[in-house]
């Protein structure tokens, strides 16, 4: 387990807060693997709602690439975390609000993807600027285009810009917004408990079916993991990675 | 026939009236036998119709899946919810242009059946939703529509967090195509509406469907069933008879 990722169960919500606020909520491994086990964990203890938030100024920032320096393979082993879990998020039988605020980049906006209900402030960043680092974003793709559409997602993962979430909610990848960062929390937190107070089976068999319904054509979503790992990562471009982090914060 | 729903044609528009203004157009099996009776003449006689406008008899467009009828009888919810899965396929199926005229509210089963239209129409101040959840039933008749009309990751929100809105809230998310400000505005749109896509070539207009309905993948006979089949267990489960009886007893 990391220190990174606190639960606590409140009103019948599991309440998940990425919790490495010094560095905007940068995702290592242990933290990925911690976000998967939540939907089951939330279920076991007694949850009816899974919220998924961050700590700080943002909800999360993406990977923390500074892991590259040690290991060849850390982008591979991040990028398998995060696509294991947004696939436990969207698969779990309890819904998922998640609360973007400040911003959610790169990995932080890929995790949108797993969430039914997004909450985010008017001027929360939200993008996935990661073909500037040489990653592909196409772990991401099954999720956002089922959310957008085809349009809105071949920009949103072909341009690297990063846009507010007031565009974000006109394509609809953000659902609520809110004025402020604190409003964001505070709404995310009423969908979550009203949702926890619906009847547990028939939200389960919706969702369920729901899910069903986005792969009526096919799970094309190891295929798309498969997609992102399928770059070569040598050391020159690990140097590039971590310099362009460094110089990102 | 039963007059729980009737038809009109006139030339080449056709309307579909849901008639029992004094249960808000509550889905019967009568009101559905009489939309399935007005199916069945279009399908035979209506080569000539363009466009079919849906519209509800008084205040309401259509309440949903009448609970009163099936309260003492759950089994005939099975019979009721695969009807209405037939029916969203037949209404699809339609070489004619279909328009939802949504006159007040329309709730359910009954906003549902406003999503398989090819337009959906309202006004500011009526009321739509899907509020299944909450009785702890399951929209998954209404659910490939929703989808389909508003895209996977709106129609999850809708459908997971239930209840209803208003005709504008339903505009903002998609739901409704063009909206009126009140009732009276409403007629006004649709008439306008309907005499617009009637002067469209007739045969363009049936490829332009035909080709939209191949793409979107929506006369799936099969996913329908499967739905129908998910909704009746949901709804004969003890967590929705219990709420749906408190419902009642309060009322």
């Amino acid at each position: 387990m990391t220190a990174f990722v606190r639960t606590t169960i409140e009103a019948g919500v599991a309440v998940v807060a990425l919790d490495r606020p010094d560095v905007r909520n940068a995702l290592t491994p242990d933290m990925l693997e911690a976000v998967r086990e939540a939907p089951s964990v939330a279920e076991r203890d007694g949850a009816r709602c899974v919220l998924l938030r961050g700590a700080g100024p943002a909800f999360c920032a993406g990977f923390d690439l500074t892991l590259c320096q040690d290991d060849d393979n850390a982008v591979g082993v991040l990028l398998t975390g995060l696509s294991h879990a947004i696939a436990a998020l969207r698969d779990g039988p309890l819904p998922v609000v998640l609360c973007a605020h400040g911003a959610a980049i790169a990995g932080g906006a890929a995790l949108l993807g797993g969430a039914d209900i997004v909450v985010a402030d008017a001027s929360a960043k939200i993008g996935y600027p990661v073909l500037r680092l040489g990653i592909s974003p196409a772990v991401s793709a099954p999720f956002l285009r089922l959310g957008v559409g085809d349009g809105a997602c071949r920009t949103r993962l072909i341009d690297t810009k990063i846009h507010d979430a007031v565009a974000a909610e006109r394509i609809g990848l953000v659902h609520e917004l809110t004025p402020n960062a604190e409003a964001a929390q505070a709404k995310a937190t009423e969908i979550a408990r009203s949702l926890a107070s619906k009847p547990p089976s028939a939200i389960a068999a919706t969702k369920r079916w729901l899910n069903e319904l986005d792969q009526a054509a096919g799970d094309v979503r190891a295929r798309a993991l498969e997609a992102s790992l399928s770059l070569p990562g040598g050391a020159e471009e690990r140097e590039r990675l971590i310099a362009m982090w460094n110089a990102g914060r | 026939m039963s007059d729980a729903a009737t038809l009109t044609i006139d030339g080449a528009t056709a309307t579909i009236t849901l008639n029992r203004p004094d249960a808000r157009n509550a889905m019967s099996a009568d009101l559905l036998e009489g939309v399935a009776a007005a199916l069945d003449t279009l399908e035979r006689d209506g080569e000539d119709v363009t466009v079919v406008t849906l519209i509800g008899a008084g205040r309401a467009f259509c309440a949903g899946m009448d609970l009163k009828s099936v309260l003492n009888d759950p089994p005939s919810s099975e019979v009721l919810l695969s009807t209405l899965a037939e029916m969203t396929l037949r209404l699809r199926a339609l070489p004619a242009v279909t328009i939802a005229s949504v006159n007040g509210a329309a709730i359910g089963g009954g906003c549902g059946l406003a999503m398989v239209c090819d337009i959906v129409l309202s006004h500011a101040d009526a009321k739509l939703g899907f509020p299944e959840v909450d009785l702890g039933a399951c929209p998954a008749v209404v659910a490939p529509w929703l989808v389909r009309r508003i895209g996977a990751g709106r129609a999850r929100r809708v459908l997971l967090e239930g209840g209803v809105m208003s005709g504008e809230r339903a505009h903002d998310l998609g739901l409704v195509d063009a909206l009126a400000v009140d009732r009276e505005g409403l007629a006004a749109l649709t008439n306008e509406t309907v005499q617009r896509i009637a002067v469209g070539g007739p045969q363009a207009l049936r490829a332009t469907k035909a080709l939209l309905n191949e793409i979107d993948g929506s006369l799936d006979e099969a996913m329908m069933r499967k739905a129908a089949a998910i909704s009746a267990e949901v709804f004969m489960g003890d967590e929705a008879q219990s709420r749906i009886r408190a419902r009642f007893a309060d009322a």
